[in-house]
């Protein structure tokens, strides 16, 4: 598999504070890389410097195969297509008005604009001026600005920000069927739920690190399943001092070992206690998540 | 790329209301120098060259400028660079492969020529205004065109200075304010002795004034050459080097 961005050690450092540490980052061709974190922990930083708007303190970028630095930035840079933070828009002139800006800019046809915008679902709107615009459809109208120029590779921060949830189907749904026309689309989200249904490779940030990247499946598999105990009288077990929250019919325990699940059980029928049943259970992703991040600043 | 980047600024400069600054600004100018031309004192000189009638409306025009055209040229710098940092137009552009360096010397040209027009239009309409009024003396047209010339150089000089000050801080009411100051400091040098009027940018204004007092004579005068070439060469020079600066730096100018 053949990657459009390589990272080796990108490190960003703000004075004596690291935001962003050693990150090596893989994005495979072709696919929907979900960028996680949560707020603070870089991913702004990471993206920023991937297009060179900001200079890494250390490290090396590749994009397409190429060293992206602030020689080769204005060749590269053109080709991603790419939303970072609040998105652009100029407020006195029309949504036609600003995408001719950008088609100029460019050098883009009036077919690739126009095909952008009803990609965005923005054509309704396209008269007014960008400073009447919600927020809604101004992230609208940058998601347009970045797909005009049909890129091979779209680098999108927090793109569904502001959108309602009829939106952020759109725009998921948009970026799957991008991938599937062989764009490589890279998008930052502090929410994993946001990400989880179109990403089919993850990378999660926590404090400026990378915590972990790879597939959906292979998250999942780093976890261990939680333990859950049926039993009538969760009351007795918890008081044995067994590492469990109650939930409804028995109790559950966190990450146990094949031999601490033996331990567990054989504790249990020592002491009476009934057990009805001994079942693993999938955690939910955003608790992998939560335990590889952090739980604190999240939102 | 500079070119693609000129066209960009044009069309940005829609609804920014540019074109009517500029009219008002003429407009003032011409009415506010040229509001002697009907009083009856001034109307009995005429046709006699030593009332100086041409000197005295040229002597106005150098000071209503001297008052105006700061300003004009804040305000003008201001809302051109204005747009790129509300609308993170900086962003936009850099990822399109334009740097902000790049984008602040198109600004340069798009108003630069928007304010010689200016100013050619204002000298011209104050020709044509005495010529109307009457004035029958043979008008001093090289002292005046000098003139002109020499406020165009001015003007785009205080222009690179007012971009970069815009694209740096982000708060515009900071790049009015050092227009309002530098109009007063303009005005100032008018009436302070000669040397103040090159201490700063705006003295400059004065310093090409083509009159002097003397007396109660109006004697024909200039800039010291080679002072206002020092001014508009390091002016020019320090505009691109800064330009170049901000398109090597990271992010946006501010
Ligand atoms: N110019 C800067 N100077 C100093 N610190 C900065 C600068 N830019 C970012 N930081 C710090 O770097 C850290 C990471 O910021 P970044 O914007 O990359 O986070 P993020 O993951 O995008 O967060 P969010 O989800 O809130 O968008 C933050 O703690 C921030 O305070
Ligand atoms: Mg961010």
């Amino acid at each position: 598999m053949s990657h459009v961005i390589t990272t080796e050690g990108l490190t960003k450092t703000y004075g004596s504070r690291t935001v962003v540490d050693s990150l090596d980052l893989r994005v495979p061709e072709g696919c929907v890389y979900g960028f996680l974190g949560p707020n603070g922990s870089g991913k702004s930083t990471t993206m920023k410097m991937l297009l060179s708007l900001v200079r890494p303190s250390r490290g090396a970028i590749s994009v397409f195969g190429r060293p992206m630095d602030r020689r080769t930035r204005h060749e590269l840079s053109p080709m991603i297509g790419s939303l970072i933070e609040s998105p652009p828009g100029y407020g006195h002139l029309t949504g036609w008005e600003n995408m001719a800006i950008v088609r100029r800019m460019l050098g883009l046809s009036e077919r690739q604009v126009r095909r952008a915008i009803a990609t965005v679902r923005l054509g309704d709107h396209m008269d007014q001026r960008v400073r009447a615009y919600s927020l809604g459809m101004k992230q609208r109208l940058g998601i347009a600005m970045a797909l005009a120029r049909e890129p091979r590779l779209l680098v999108l921060d927090e793109p569904t920000n502001g959108l309602d949830p009829s939106g952020i189907e759109e725009i998921r749904e948009l970026l799957l069927s991008l991938a599937d026309e062989g764009v490589t689309v890279m998008v930052s989200s502090h929410l994993l739920d946001e990400v989880d249904r179109m990403a089919s490779v993850l990378g999660i940030l926590g404090r400026g690190r990378l915590v972990f990247q790879g597939t959906r499946e292979a998250l999942f598999d780093r976890s261990v399943p939680d333990l859950v105990v049926d039993t009538p009288e969760p009351r007795r077990a918890l008081e044995l001092g067994i590492p469990a929250v109650r939930v409804r019919g028995g109790v559950r325990v966190s990450g146990t070992t094949d031999d601490g699940t033996a331990e567990l059980v054989r504790r249990l029928v020592h002491h009476d206690v009934p057990v009805h049943g001994v079942r693993r259970v999938r955690r939910s992703l955003e608790e992998v998540f939560m335990d590889l991040t952090g739980r604190e600043g999240l939102s | 790329m500079i070119r693609t980047a000129v066209t960009l600024e044009v069309h940005k400069s829609r609804r920014l209301r540019v074109g009517v600054l500029c009219l008002v600004m003429v407009a003032s100018v011409v009415a506010l120098a040229g509001m002697n031309l009907f009083s009856d004192a001034t109307r009995a000189g005429f046709s006699d060259p030593a009332a100086q009638p041409w000197e005295a409306l040229l002597l106005n025009q150098v000071l209503m400028t001297a008052m105006t055209a700061p300003i004009l040229v804040a305000v003008l710098a201001g809302r051109q660079v204005d747009i790129e940092h509300q609308g993170r137009g900086w962003t936009l552009a850099r990822v399109a492969g334009f740097g902000p360096g790049t984008l602040c010397r198109a600004k340069a040209v798009v108003l630069g020529v928007v304010l010689t027009l200016t100013t050619g239009a204002q000298s011209v309409l104050l020709l044509g205004a005495g010529l109307a009024a009457g004035i029958t003396v043979a008008p001093p047209l090289a002292l005046w065109g000098r003139y002109t010339f020499c406020l165009v150089l001015v003007n785009l000089a205080l222009l690179c200075l007012h971009l970069w000050l815009a694209a740096r801080v982000e708060h515009q009411l900071v790049g009015l304010g050092v227009g309002l100051l530098g109009a007063f400091y303009a005005v100032f040098s008018l009436l302070m002795p000669v040397w103040a009027a090159y201490l700063l940018p705006w003295g400059y204004y004065a310093a090409i004034s083509p009159l002097a007092m003397s007396g109660d004579h109006l004697v024909r005068s200039g800039p010291v050459p080679w002072l206002l070439a020092l001014f508009l060469g390091a002016a020019a020079t320090l505009f691109l080097l800064a330009c170049r600066r901000l398109d090597r730096s990271e992010g946006g100018p501010a």
